[in-house]
Order: structure tokens, then C-alpha cells, then sequence
């Protein structure tokens, strides 16, 4: 590992309308080393890296390459620079084959494709990646894709690799295939910038540590030479106290709450099932985890519970009743309510009011309104008085809701869905993207709706969540339930290869 | 400038005449408004206008000397309303079925209705001299009430204010029209909130129809009194304009369509007078909306510029 640095960002500051993303950050990434840039979520981890890209202009600061001062306006500049960035969105075009992907910009006029298929199948094998060059990226598993990301930014000669929260899509056995090859590509001279939330990674992968906290530096560490508890306590500036499962010993002599039984939905254009013959029943009071990496048909379900998208197959019961044929508005009064994955776009309307969010799901309800008119000043006070017991961070009532930061955006959702859902709430992926402050009110919020005897059912892809949550587990993969598990009966080893779809009986 | 204002104040039946010519602006103007809180384009108020002209003068010429006149007025406004709603309503079907891009729709429905006005005026409604395309003269009895004697201000002005308001409350107070703006705003979240949005395409092209139809309605009961071929050409793009300078406000279309109005009376003296043609008023108008446009994103600009700067100031201190 030379001394030198390779890359050095001096000073940089970073602003958006409104926040500050970053300040006065300065960091050096030298060459042949993991750096792990550490930090919760909206730290600045990743604006600093598109800083470096190209994607972002900073207001401030400078970026010396090899020691001389560069000035990088698009992700081209720092192609030259031997700088590439692999997104936590790929951007691969879906029809075209893994080599089109990777040469394309690349090729100009009349090419033999067959040839460049040669090419990416030797790069392809030179790291260590199974991969078929003329496969189809839409046929491809998420971590193949990724592997294409990575072979493109190889392709082009790469020596700088920045990786965007690269196991976030990834099981548990993929990850460790992608920790293998960080490591070697090390190895072979090149260096990696690992921007990552998961203190686990970055003591397995990293040898020096960048710790962001609120935009700025608060750590430059050697991993040797700190541990994880240093770690935790310079992300989050105050200790986590790791919450831990409860046993619930009397969940199941409760009566069952929701039941689903043989629910199957088809794409009715790609004609191929979303999800398959799922069966399952949440008693009364009872947390229902759903495990699975995302994209393998949660969505889809809890949407079908809400009454969003209509069965194939199967048939959906509410404390016995069939609900099936009911739409969204009947299962809102019925008492089910929604906390969905994509609350920018399903949850909340973003240029309302708060107060106009906490009457979206019950403007059919006779309780806000009065002469055919909406009760605005009960209405009002109602939301002020959420925000308190919430706590969340708005001006008032009329504060527009894209004006909140996510956290604050999610429990004004939480707010609302709590006190429809009566008998069954779902929340999916409740906590994804917010900060540790906010997952930890919203996992209160949680375990305070169990006890109050709700039928719940959580989707998370975070584990730690599930296992500190749910009274039983169930595993989806590819649409399907690969099994249900009582909490203590399932360890993460287990559960890793359910969530690659590994299993000995399948039910 | 001082000309053109200060001659709308020479007569009462000059200034007046402002609010005659607002009249069915405000209507046109709430029709583009009102759809477009749904997120949805109404590019036909003009031939929703003329839907309602024709049926106000049709059921006025039918019934005016069968029934007492104020019982014909009330007859042929609900009338106007449920034919022009219609009219309206089957943009916002295609639209909810077919998924059919209402802009286009809307904008053709136009030149349907001004094709089935000509043929109309040839046909069945032409005057019974048969000399040109337009109809008979209305019966007084079924005239709008003028409400300033030696003045063309009718009753119709009034409704219209009404019908501001009405709208408004609709839009802000109350359920539906809280569906409409939320299904406007994030129908995706509406539609999780079992809104059914392609229901409310239907019901807000329906009360955009009808509002149009009600200004054509109001302008030949009180202002025409009978159906000329093509007349008031430009109510439908002029609602457009002001329903943007009003920024889509039920409210704010009341004084935009006077403003509207004021400068249409006033291009009019202007030419009279001084020689000027009077379409350098319609200039003035075409400029007035493109700033009111610009300006919009300017302002936006600015108020990002400043954000930027005070955190910069805030960082430093």
C-alpha cells in the first residue's frame, strides 16, 4: 500500500436548496486500498463520492488526482481519471445483452459484436465473474447486474472504484462473492471506495475508515486499529442499545386476525406470477415478519392485503370474514391499514398540507365532516396534536409535506395509519432510508400497536429488523413462501439461504 | 396606457361593460381551472361554450312560447349544465377507458361542437327569413335580467361570481373536491387511498363541460339574445390564459377575468379613438401571460439562490 494518495478532496462543501450535504469535507484515497466511507443515511457518504464523479458541482473545495488539481464537471471528466462509480441504481439498459451494455458510448459505426463478446468474457474471467456475455440484463439476478456495473467500470480501465451501498440488493451469499472481489481487485492495484451504512462490511472489507456524520468527517480511522463499538459510537454521535426480540409466549393462543389462503397474482402482461399460492394467518397481537431481499413480490403482497391490486388467486380473510371482493375503501373501514414501501409516491401527497395527508385515507368517512363540509379546524387540531405525539419535526398542520425530512415525512404515514388500522396494519420496509433516531420511535410505535392486539405484518429487508420484531418469520423468495418460522427457531445463517432461495423442503 | 383606463370610466355603459365581458371568461377560466386540479388538460372550453349556446338558444326558441319566461330560464340553464356536462364527461370517459390523451380530445371536441353549430344554424335553428346563419331573436321574457337600467350588465355576471365561489368551496372544502386535487397532486397515493381516480376524470371533465356551457348560456340569454355563426372565437383560449394568471384559484379568476375584461373594453375605445388597432391590446394580453408564466419560475430561482446563501452565511458565522 503506497502512501501517496491517488485521490484528495480538500475542503469540499456541498449545498442543496435547503441542507447542507456537505461541509468542509476532506478526505485521501490512496492507492490500493479499501476505504470504507461509514455513515447513517443522509451523512453525505454518497453526495461526496458524486461530488468526485462529477455528478454534483461543489460550491467549495478542490479535487487533486495524483496531486494536481482537476476540475471534474460530468462522470466523463472522471472516466479519464480512471474514476468510476457503480450506483445503487444500475444504469443498464434492460433489452440488451451484458456486452452492449458494457461497450456501449464505448463503439462508434460498424463492430463485431462476436469480438466484444470475446473481450467482456476475458475480463469477465480475469476477475473471477461467471458471467455470459450474451446474456440479457433484464434475465439477470440483481447481483449479475451488479457484476456488469463492475465490469463496465473495468472495461474502461477503472482504477478508482467508488460503490454506492453495493450489498443493499444483495443475499447475504452474494455480498460475501462481492467482499471476495473488492478484496482481490485490491490486490491487483486497484483502489475501492465502499460507501456503506453496515458496520459489519467495512470491518471485514475496509482497511481504513472515513466516518461522515451530518455532512462533515468525524472520523479517519485504520481498521486495525479501531473496532465496532468505536465505530457505532462516531456514526451515530451516542450509543445504540441493540434491541432485542421479546418472547411473546402467548401470541398464539390468540385468535387469528388475518388470514391469507392460496393467494396468487399474475402480471397480466409479463404472464408470470408475482406471487404464488402464499398462505398464511396473523393472529390477534401478533407481529408477522416477512424476510426477503426486495423485488421478490412484497410489494406486490401487501399491496393485495390493502386492497390495491386484486387476487388472481385466492382469497384474503379479516377476523373470518372474506374480504377478497372488497375494494381499498371497504378495507379502510374495515380497519386495514398501509404503511407502504414507496412513500413518496403511495403514501403521502407530497405538495399537500399535513393535515390534508391526515384526511387522504378517510375523505370517504363521515368523521371530518360537517354539513358536507370538511371540519378543517378539528381536522387541524387533530394533525397538531399527532405532530406532538410524534414528534415531528414541522412548522404545523399546514406544513407542505415534501418540506419534512423523510423520518418526519414517514410518521406523519405512521400517524394516520395507525389509528385507521384497527384490526390489521402492514408496513413495508417502514424504516428504509431514515435515520436511527426515527427507526427507533418507529419500532416503538410497532411493538406498541402488538400489544394493543393488532394483527401486524412487517416486510423488511433488513434483518436485524425482523429479528428484533416479529413474533415468527416467514421468508419470501421469488413470490414464494420458503417457509415460517417461529422467531428463536431461525438463526441468520438459516435465513440467508432461504433469502437466496436455497431450501431442503419446500412448502 | 392612461387612455385606455381612463376611457372605461367615460360612461356607465362602457365601465359596464367590463363586467359583460368577464362574465363569460370566468366561466371558460374555471373550466380549464377546474379540470386541471386534477392534473387533467380541458383545451375545449371554446366548444363546451358553444355546446351550451347552442342548446340555451334551441331550448329558449323551443319553450319560450309554451312556458312563463323565468320557468323556460331555469329549464334551459339546467339543461345547458347536463348537455355541456355530458359534452365534457365524455373527454374524461375516454380518458378513464381508453386512457385517451384528454389534451388532444378535448381540443378536437372543439372544432365538433363549431361544426355542429354551423350545420345547426343552416338547418334547424336558422332564422326564418332562411337568410343568414344565425337564429331568431330571443323573447324578452326569457332574456337574463339586466341589472343596471342603459347598461348590458345582466344577472348572468352575478351567477358568475356565484359560480366562483361555489367552485372554490367546492375544490377546498369538501370532499370530492378534495378527491379531485389529491388525484391531481399524487394519484398514486390517491389511488392507495381507494380513490378511484379514473371516476373522478369523468366527474371533473363533467363540472369542467358544464361550466363552459353555462358561460355559452349565460352570453346568449344575456348578452346575444340570439345565435350568431362563430361568435365570442376566443373566450375558450382567453379562459386558459386567465385560469394561469389566476394561478388555477376559483377566486383569483373573478379579478383576472375583469382585469380580462377591462382591457378587452378598453382596446376596443382605443381604436375608436386614436386609431390604434385594438389588437395591440390582445398583445398586451399575450405578453401579460407570458410573464405571469416567467415569472413563476424566476421567483423559484430566487427563493433557491437565497436558500443557498444563507446556508453559506449560516456555515461561515
Amino acid at each position: 500500500m503506497s502512501a501517496a494518495p491517488f485521490v484528495e478532496l480538500r475542503n469540499i462543501s456541498k449545498y442543496f436548496a435547503k441542507v447542507i450535504a456537505n461541509q468542509d469535507v476532506s478526505m485521501q484515497i490512496r492507492k490500493g486500498e479499501v476505504l470504507a466511507l461509514l455513515g447513517e443515511n443522509g451523512a453525505g457518504k454518497s453526495t461526496i463520492m458524486k461530488v468526485l464523479y462529477g455528478l454534483y458541482r461543489a460550491e467549495e473545495g478542490q479535487i487533486l488526482v495524483d496531486g494536481a488539481e482537476q476540475v471534474i464537471n460530468s462522470p466523463k471528466d472522471a472516466m479519464k481519471l480512471g474514476i468510476a462509480m457503480i450506483q445503487q441504481h444500475f444504469a443498464l439498459v434492460q433489452a440488451h445483452t451484458v456486452t452492449e451494455n458494457i461497450i456501449l458510448g464505448l463503439v462508434q459505426g460498424k463492430y463485431d459484436i462476436k469480438q466484444y463478446d470475446k473481450i467482456v468474457a476475458d475480463l469477465a474471467a480475469r476477475y473471477g465473474f461467471d458471467i455470459d456475455p450474451t446474456a440479457v440484463i433484464g434475465d439477470l439476478p440483481v447481483g449479475v447486474q451488479q457484476k456488469v456495473e463492475i465490469l463496465k467500470a473495468l472495461y474502461q480501465n477503472a482504477q478508482l472504484l467508488i460503490m454506492d451501498e453495493p450489498t443493499a440488493v444483495l443475499t447475504p451469499q452474494e455480498s460475501d462473492v462481492l467482499m471476495n472481489f473488492v478484496q482481490q481487485t485490491t490486490r491487483a492495484g486497484k483502489t475501492v471506495v465502499f460507501i456503506t451504512h453496515k458496520l459489519r462490511e467495512v470491518m471485514e472489507v475496509a482497511d481504513r475508515i472515513v466516518v461522515m456524520r451530518n455532512g462533515k468527517v468525524v472520523g479517519d480511522l485504520r481498521k486495525d486499529e479501531t473496532n465496532e463499538i468505536e465505530l457505532s459510537k462516531l456514526m451515530v454521535g451516542r450509543e445504540i442499545h441493540d434491541r432485542t426480540y421479546v418472547e411473546d409466549a402467548v401470541f398464539d393462543s390468540q385468535p387469528i386476525g388475518l388470514e391469507l389462503r392460496n393467494v396468487s397474482i399474475r402480471d397480466p402482461r409479463e404472464k408470470i406470477f408475482r406471487i404464488k399460492n402464499i398462505s398464511f394467518q396473523v393472529h390477534k397481537g401478533e407481529i408477522l415478519g416477512i424476510a426477503g431481499v426486495s423485488g421478490n413480490g412484497q410489494s406486490e403482497l401487501c399491496d393485495a392485503i390493502s386492497g390495491y391490486r386484486s387476487l388472481t388467486q385466492g382469497a384474503i380473510l379479516l377476523n373470518g370474514t372474506d374480504i377478497t371482493a372488497r375494494n381499498v375503501r371497504k378495507r379502510i373501514e374495515m380497519g386495514i391499514a398501509y404503511v407502504p414501501a414507496d412513500r413518496h409516491r403511495y403514501g403521502l401527497i407530497m405538495p399537500m398540507k399535513l393535515t390534508e395527508n391526515m384526511f387522504l385515507r378517510s375523505s370517504f368517512g363521515r368523521i371530518w365532516v360537517k354539513h358536507g363540509l370538511i371540519d378543517r379546524r378539528r381536522l387541524d387540531a387533530y394533525t397538531a396534536e399527532k405532530i406532538l405525539a410524534y414528534d415531528v419535526k414541522a412548522t404545523g398542520p399546514d406544513a407542505v409535506a415534501q418540506s419534512l425530512s423523510g423520518g418526519n415525512q414517514q410518521k406523519v404515514i405512521l400517524a394516520r395509519e395507525v389509528d385507521l388500522g384497527s384490526a390489521v396494519i402492514i408496513f413495508d420496509q417502514p424504516t428504509r432510508g431514515l435515520d436511527l433516531g426515527a427507526i427507533e420511535h418507529i419500532h416503538r410505535t410497532i411493538l406498541a400497536e402488538k400489544t394493543k392486539g393488532k394483527a401486524i405484518v412487517l416486510v423488511s429487508t433488513e434483518l436485524s429488523e425482523i429479528f428484533s420484531l416479529s413474533d415468527r418469520i416467514a421468508v419470501i423468495y421469488r413470490g414464494e413462501i420458503l417457509g415460517i418460522f417461529r422467531n428463536h427457531d431461525l438463526d441468520t445463517q438459516q435465513i440467508g439461504l432461504l433469502m437466496a432461495g436455497y431450501t431442503t423442503e419446500r412448502r | 396606457m392612461g387612455t385606455l383606463f381612463g376611457s372605461l370610466f367615460r360612461d356607465s355603459y362602457t365601465f359596464a361593460d367590463i363586467f359583460v365581458k368577464a362574465t363569460p371568461l370566468m366561466f371558460t377560466a374555471l373550466a380549464f381551472a377546474f379540470t386541471f386540479q386534477a392534473n387533467l388538460f380541458n383545451i375545449g372550453a371554446q366548444g363546451q361554450f358553444y355546446i351550451g349556446a347552442i342548446t340555451a338558444v334551441g331550448c329558449s326558441l323551443f319553450l319560450q312560447d309554451k312556458l312563463p319566461g323565468a320557468l323556460t330560464l331555469v329549464l334551459t340553464g339546467v339543461l345547458t349544465i347536463l348537455l355541456g356536462g355530458l359534452w365534457g364527461g365524455m373527454i374524461g370517459w375516454l380518458k378513464a377507458k381508453f386512457n385517451a390523451n384528454e389534451f388532444l380530445v378535448s381540443m378536437m371536441s372543439t372544432y365538433v361542437a363549431l361544426a355542429l353549430m354551423n350545420y345547426l344554424l343552416r338547418t334547424f335553428l336558422m332564422e326564418t327569413k332562411g337568410e343568414y346563419p344565425q337564429t331568431d331573436p330571443l323573447d324578452t321574457a326569457v332574456w337574463l335580467q339586466t341589472i343596471i337600467p342603459g347598461t348590458r350588465l345582466h344577472t348572468g355576471f352575478v351567477l358568475a361570481v356565484l359560480t366562483c365561489i361555489g367552485i372554490w368551496l367546492l375544490l377546498y372544502k369538501t370532499p370530492l373536491g378534495f378527491r379531485i386535487r389529491a388525484v391531481g397532486q399524487g394519484k398514486d397515493a390517491a389511488a392507495m387511498a381507494g380513490i378511484n381516480y379514473k371516476t373522478l376524470y369523468i366527474v371533473a371533465f363533467f363540472v369542467s363541460g358544464a361550466l363552459a356551457a353555462f358561460g355559452g348560456f349565460a352570453e346568449v340569454n344575456g348578452v346575444q339574445h340570439m345565435l350568431v355563426q362563430g361568435f365570442n372565437p376566443d373566450v375558450g383560449a382567453a379562459g386558459i390564459g386567465i385560469a394561469i394568471l389566476a394561478n388555477g384559484n376559483p377566486i383569483g379568476i373573478i379579478f383576472a377575468s375583469i382585469l380580462f375584461g377591462a382591457l378587452k373594453v378598453g382596446g376596443t375605445i382605443m381604436g375608436q379613438l386614436s386609431g390604434i388597432p385594438s389588437s395591440i391590446t390582445e398583445l398586451m394580453l399575450g405578453s401579460v401571460m407570458v410573464f405571469v408564466i416567467l415569472a413563476y419560475f424566476v421567483r423559484e430561482k430566487m427563493e433557491e439562490r437565497r436558500e443557498k446563501a444563507k446556508l453559506k452565511k449560516a456555515v461561515s458565522a
